[in-house]
């Protein structure tokens, strides 16, 4: 990772010197324990702050739509993260031309809640390398298997490799299995009707209606979202089981076909609340009936922006 | 089921070609069975759908045009792959998925509305009230969220 | 000065809630709630960390119902219940002291807001100090400290397995009265592990100085910068014990007049009817919450705005860190303005 990260800091040297970008879009040393944080280099004077480890856990590709279509952005992409941005692109979001994308093959995410819940709130360290992470809490060392503390969707994931990066610092890393997500939806769906209904239920109910998951989202970038909709109001604002439902179901449900799984929105949560079952759902859907992935490429529009005359005949009349 | 479900009709306004049929779709629904018209059932929007459910919803019926046959020319293809994603996600969460019946109207075919109806009453006596998602119910007074 | 041995404390807090209400922390998921105690359920009282959810709910809740409507009948209901006598049990002092700072806003002498007031006079509100502070704790850099009196009814400082209870007030007292009383040897002793405590922690930031500096630096580009990664949800404004901000939503399908938390992180927060927006980005929005805290706060009731709870700095979903913010803004460029 060390290495990884002075390549990172030399493309983004070069980037900045011969103006190249206007911003370059990263990570930087944190201030509180574990949580490095996203951060905007505009001169080769702030890059002592470069920061790029396993706990950077935050898709970058939810800054893109803040700035305008002019500004030319360089920005760090991993597997999800690349096809966030082609998904942003084929949304008009920000022009391709207007992006230099270098591009890492991610091994994965930290899950920092995994580490805490593992050894305690007062991790003081971090360090990694290619299979094991050591941590250092109350002055004790810890070690583990670095697959062990991967967030979940990056348990599933299939495609770790930048998808339209213009440089890669690194070799490819192997492409998953898309079985697994299958498997994670069937074996959710194994459950009986009461019992996913009463998962559902529990994880909903811790939601505090912060609107973390919203705001981690890249895809989340409307100006005003239907939660905020007054006239006429669709959706209640009060923390009952009601409103709570009708935010984690339309959210989820307004991603089909945009969601990289990347489980940004999971991370944010800081009531622990998984949704991802919600969204491997619905990709692994559109997989199936139209053999769609998310942002593979910067031209193909997503499955609901579309419809086919073949359509019909797989619906019920 | 001893009390009558609570049914929910969304209809495109020009499905129902037949004078007929829109007056007994307007005037003679059994009461249980409410009606909300809209321009084209590319207007549905899931959100509508999920806030009859957790009104306490047992069916829902979406009626519409033939593809080729939209008034406002493809406003049903492009509900047709949401609402049909929506209810396969929903039923991914525990609502049954046969609770809700998307039907294109033949304009030619006279009486299919009813006979949709009657069947789809059948259906939903059997599945019984819906326990899941029917959520609308008031806020404890002074009470602590989660 | 009393003694409750741990191993006796569950059946001491199942005895009250014969006439009142117990809510202790619990264990939801991986972290710790107040919730009603359960005498199935362990009580999370030593835990390095306070509970998530911060216990101002129990006094402004994130959703409260304020009048009940019928339309059709042309009705209109107040809703101002009292609620039966409670015990909130194992604050901690921090969260405690920011409930004495939301009183300065629902409490005050001309004013007070029923909904709160009737909560508050029906609570008795036990504390349990902080033998461990944590490093995102920063509590006696804003005026608090680990065993704070502030806000309690009384204070309990866990020390070798015995509970030592402080009771400041006649409410307390009838709660212990019949637990025996500690040594004069053994309030010397809980003192002075209470001072070694709070002097163990470090001063995260000055506060000497702050407010004008940051009324100095209001247009600064400073703002700008460290605002860029900020994502304007909802997480530090919710879990922030004496955030207080509210909007009153009419919910037609209820019949209620229902009061909600809002946030000033939101762009609709302070969006007009015109449409003019007073605070347009998230530089606005997030200097805003710095302000208020540190510096308005200052101006209305002479008090910082902030009690040191850590919670923002945890669960910030980012990693900002509002100590090294207001650290960082002393070396901001104030703007010269011309008079």
């Amino acid at each position: 990772m060390l290495d990884l990260k002075t390549k990172l800091q030399n493309e983004m040297t070069r980037l900045l010197n011969e103006n190249l970008v206007d911003v370059f879009i990263a990570f930087k040393k944190e201030d509180s324990p574990l949580r490095p944080q996203p951060a905007f280099f505009r001169n080769t004077k702030e890059l002592a702050q470069l920061e790029y480890n396993g706990l950077c856990q935050n898709n970058l590709a939810n800054y893109l739509p803040k700035y305008s279509q002019e500004t030319r952005i360089g920005m760090v992409v991993r597997g999800c993260e690349s096809r966030s941005v082609n998904a942003l692109i084929i949304e008009k979001q920000h022009p391709r031309q207007n992006l230099y994308l270098v591009g890492i093959p991610c091994s994965g995410i930290i899950d920092l809640k995994k580490i805490i819940n593992s050894v305690g709130e007062e991790v003081t360290s971090f360090e990694e390398d290619e299979d094991i992470v050591s941590v250092v809490h109350k002055g004790q060392e810890i070690k583990f298997n670095r697959r062990e503390l991967l967030h979940d969707s990056c348990l599933n994931c299939v495609y770790p490799n930048p998808v339209n990066a213009d440089v890669m610092l690194t070799e490819p890393l192997p492409e998953g299995d898309p079985s697994i997500v299958r498997e994670k939806v069937e074996s959710f769906q194994e459950l009986s009707r009461s019992e996913r209904y009463e998962w559902f239920r529990h994880e909903a109910e811790r939601c505090i209606r912060c609107y973390a998951c919203r705001e981690a989202c890249p895809m989340c970038y409307c100006s005003e979202c239907f939660v905020d909709h007054a006239t006429p109001r669709w959706s209640e604002s009060t923390v009952s089981p009601a409103g709570k439902h009708a935010w984690h179901i339309i959210r989820a449900f307004h991603q089909t076909g945009r969601c990289t799984s990347c489980g940004a929105c999971e991370r944010a949560c800081p009531m622990d609340i998984k949704m991802t079952y919600l969204t491997d759902k619905l990709n692994f859907d559109m997989y199936e009936n139209y053999e769609f992935v998310p942002g593979m490429d910067e031209k193909t529009q997503p499955p609901f922006a579309s419809f086919n005359m073949d359509d019909k005949k797989r619906f019920v009349l | 089921m001893e009390t009558n479900p609570k049914i929910i009709l969304f209809q495109c306004q020009w499905c129902l070609y037949s004078e007929p049929d829109q007056q007994w779709v307007d005037h003679e629904l059994p009461p249980f069975i409410h009606l909300v018209k809209t321009p084209c059932t590319g207007r549905i929007n899931p959100l509508y759908i999920l806030n009859a459910i957790q009104g306490g919803a047992d069916g829902i019926i979406i009626s519409g045009c033939l593809p080729e046959k939209c008034h406002f020319k493809e406003g049903n293809l492009s509900a047709f792959r949401q609402m049909d994603e929506f209810v396969n996600f929903l039923d991914h969460i525990g609502y049954e998925k046969s609770r809700v019946r998307f039907i294109w109207i033949d304009l030619q075919d006279r009486g299919r509305i009813q006979r949709e109806i009657s069947d789809f009453l059948t259906q939903i006596s059997i599945l019984g009230k819906a326990n899941t998602l029917t959520t609308r119910i008031e806020v404890a007074a002074g009470g602590l969220n989660a | 000065m009393y003694i409750i041995q741990n191993n006796k404390l569950k059946q001491t807090l199942i005895d009250w809630s014969a006439k009142f209400d117990v809510f202790a922390p619990q264990q939801v998921e991986n972290y710790s709630q107040y919730q009603p105690i359960n005498p199935e359920k362990e009580l999370i009282l030593s835990d390095i960390h306070n509970t998530r959810f911060p216990p101002k709910a129990f006094f402004l809740p994130q959703s409260e119902v304020m009048l009940k409507f019928n339309a059709k009948l042309n009705k209109l209901e107040d809703y101002i219940p009292k609620p039966k006598p409670r015990i909130l049990f194992g604050i901690r002092p921090c969260d405690a002291k920011a409930i004495i700072l939301l009183d300065t806003v629902f409490c005050t002498e001309e004013y007070h807001d029923p909904y709160w007031k009737n909560k508050r006079d029906a609570t008795i509100i036990i504390g349990m100090g902080c033998n461990d502070p944590c490093q995102t704790c920063f509590c006696t850099t804003v005026g608090g400290s680990p065993f704070n009196h502030d806000g309690l009814d009384a204070l309990i400082t866990e020390v070798d397995g015995a509970l030592f209870v402080e009771t400041f007030n006649e409410k307390a007292n009838e709660l212990f009265y019949s637990f025996s009383k500690a040594t004069k040897e053994q309030e010397k002793h809980v003192h002075l592990i209470q001072k070694s405590t709070k002097s163990g922690m470090n001063k995260a930031f000055e506060t000497k100085g702050l407010k004008q500096n940051l009324d100095q630096i209001f247009e600064s580009e400073y703002w700008t910068q460290i605002s860029e990664s900020c994502l304007g949800c909802g997480v530090c404004t919710f879990l922030c014990p004496t955030c207080f901000c509210f909007d009153i939503v009419d919910e037609i399908y209820r019949n209620q007049r229902v009061r909600n938390w809002d946030t000033c992180m939101f762009r609709v927060y302070s969006q007009e009817a015109s449409g003019h927006n007073p605070r347009p980005t998230r530089k606005e929005r997030t200097r805003q919450r710095l302000m208020h805290k540190f510096s308005y706060w200052l101006d209305h009731v002479g008090e910082i705005g902030c009690t040191g709870c850590g919670r923002c700095v945890r669960y910030c979903p980012v990693g900002l860190d509002i100590r090294a913010m207001l650290s960082a803004s002393y070396e901001a460029e104030s703007e010269v303005v011309n008079v």
